[in-house]
């Protein structure tokens, strides 16, 4: 494909990133150490128990959670506070009860303080994308929770950041949307190549999406393991029922119980170390 | 809902004729019941009332009659109503003066934690006073006129207002405002465009208790001091023995106190509408 011609920057750069919560005897340090760099481009998926600190993570690289010690890079530039080129998207769709679905996609645009007129155009196309063309009138709770997130996706596209940051966006799904939301989320991406990180607990939902999956384990955590999903794209659903696929899903799911039962121990192994030549 | 499926229910089931109309008349009067058993009961206390009073010859000064009530009502009907004026307009004052005061003072102490400080140990303090001893005063302060008897209504029904205004600014979920704050929108939008509007919900129920509060100030205010107004007619008649005349006046308050309470409930579903829920 073309994109490996260019030489890809690193877009996300988290550098020995540490979370500590409290001071004194309350104090409790929740990321020991995390050290990953996420490509131009690259969609990562990060996996890992609950209560691993990868919502943590996201939120500090979208620059709404202070950083303890360590340094993130988006884009080049030191990660102080939020930026318009990073997007991000939450479990729920969080869209507002009283607006139309097309007025949800642009609220970032009136936020933003940018003219709606420029706008308008790009998020009618994400919603007829996303299989909502003609629902732009009508209100969330008209909606089915499918179709919330598929707003909260052309929400988070509208603004056309460099980063998108997806905190467990499908998790409250059921598993028939969920995979259908997948394979919206797969088409858009291909389309659009946007950075992504990606937080999930559903390894083949990460194995699906992902160019690399990070697992994150142990308490203080760390990245416990980096593993390259080398399957070409464009990608499909029907990815899920090769050999191969389930094969990765499998040394994931290992890696994942690994995370759980011995994480406490785990020694942060050095980035990208098991992604050299996946491309 | 009943009634189509009802309908529906009747239309291909239409072979075996007989036991089809009993059951869709009984459906029909099974969704008529929550409007007609209230009525009822109140029809036959009405009707109880009436005997009780007439078969025990109670002094109709003690309590007369609802017959005798409904007759002064028409009687005097053009001058209740000259005063129930007098009472539904400084009602409605004080009401729209506490909405407004009520959602400034959340959104202040939402906007700023010292003012909320400053003012939320106070606003709870005062509400703990029994207000209704403090009306007195506001005659001395303001003098016997409507600014006084609408101040002290405002006093009294501010609070519920501010109390639910508080309530919903606090309930806007925790990510939406994480969104706000990755768009980069300013505390002054995200007050505006989201966290005023998630709380209409929360101020229409306060709304609705403060509606009836504005009404119970405006009668003490009116109890106290002034020359019109019905909790003055009521007063007046009740200081000459004449019960009936007291109860027509109370019968126009209620209705009085629906009418606002309705119109609250009014601007209640056009929000909801708004509002999409």
């Amino acid at each position: 494909m073309s994109e490996i011609s260019q030489v890809p920057s690193d877009d996300v750069i988290c550098q020995n990133v540490r979370k500590v919560y409290g001071t004194g005897k309350a104090i409790f340090q929740a990321i020991r150490s995390v050290s990953f760099s996420v490509k131009q481009g690259e969609f990562v998926s990060i996996l890992g128990p609950s209560g691993c600190g990868k919502s943590t993570l996201l939120m500090m690289i979208a620059g709404l959670e202070g950083i303890t010690s360590g340094r993130i890079q988006v884009g080049g530039r030191p990660i102080v506070k939020p930026r318009t080129e990073i997007g991000i998207m939450f479990q729920d769709p969080t869209l507002l009860p009283w607006k139309s679905a097309l007025d949800n996609v642009l609220f970032p645009i009136d936020m933003m303080r940018r003219p709606r007129r420029q706008y308008r155009e790009r998020a009618i196309e994400l919603l007829r994308m996303t299989g909502l063309g003609g629902s732009e009138k009508k209100k969330p709770r008209q909606l089915s929770g499918g179709m919330r997130q598929r707003v909260s996706i052309c929400r988070v596209l509208v603004s056309d950041p460099r980063v998108l940051l997806m905190d467990e966006p499908f998790s409250a799904l059921d598993a028939i949307t969920r995979d259908e939301m997948n394979v919206v989320l797969l088409d858009i991406w291909q389309r659009y190549r946007k950075t992504a990180v990606f937080v999930t607990h559903s390894i083949r939902e990460a194995v699906l999406l992902s160019d690399r999956v990070l697992v994150m384990g142990g308490s203080p955590s760390t990245v416990i393991s980096d593993i390259a999903v080398p399957f070409p794209r464009p990608r499909d659903f029907a990815l899920g029922e090769t050999a191969e696929f389930n094969q990765l899903c499998a040394l994931l799911r290992d890696q994942v119980q690994h995370a759980h039962v011995e994480g406490g121990k785990a020694v942060a192994p050095a980035p990208n170390a098991l992604n050299s030549g996946a491309f | 809902m009943d009634d189509k499926t009802a309908v529906a229910q009747s239309i291909p089931t239409d072979a075996p004729p007989e036991p089809l109309p009993n059951e869709t008349a009984l459906r029909h009067v099974y969704a008529a019941l929550p409007v007609v058993l209230p009525l009822l009961t109140a029809v036959l206390a009405l009707i109880a009332w009436e005997i009780a009073v007439k078969a025990a010859g109670v002094n109709p000064t003690i309590l007369p009659p609802p017959s005798a009530i409904m007759t002064r009502l028409v009687e005097a009907y053009p001058l209740i109503l000259q005063h129930a004026i007098y009472t539904g307009t400084e009602t409605i004052m004080a009401f729209a003066i506490s909405v407004p005061l009520g959602i400034l003072l959340a959104v202040a102490m939402s906007y700023s934690r010292f003012i909320n400080w400053a003012l939320y140990p106070n606003l709870i303090f005062f509400q703990l006073i029994p207000k209704i001893a403090l009306a007195p005063l506001f005659i001395v302060w303001l003098g016997i006129g409507a600014p006084s008897r609408v101040s002290f209504s405002v006093f009294i029904c501010f609070f519920p207002v501010m109390i639910a205004t508080a309530a919903g600014l606090q309930s806007v979920d925790r990510d939406l405002l994480k969104l706000c704050r990755s768009v980069l929108a300013t505390n002054m939008q995200i007050m505006f465009h989201v966290r005023l509007p998630y709380s209409m919900p929360y101020i229409f129920s306060g709304m609705k208790v403060s509606v009836t509060m504005a009404i119970i100030g405006i009668v003490v205010g009116e109890f106290i001091a002034s020359q019109a107004g019905l909790g003055y007619l009521i007063l007046f008649a009740s200081s000459r023995q004449q019960t009936d005349f007291s109860l027509a006046c109370i019968a126009v308050l209620c209705i009085l106190g629906l009418a606002l309470y309705g119109m609250v409930e009014i601007g209640e579903m056009l929000m909801r509408r708004w509002y999409g829920n």
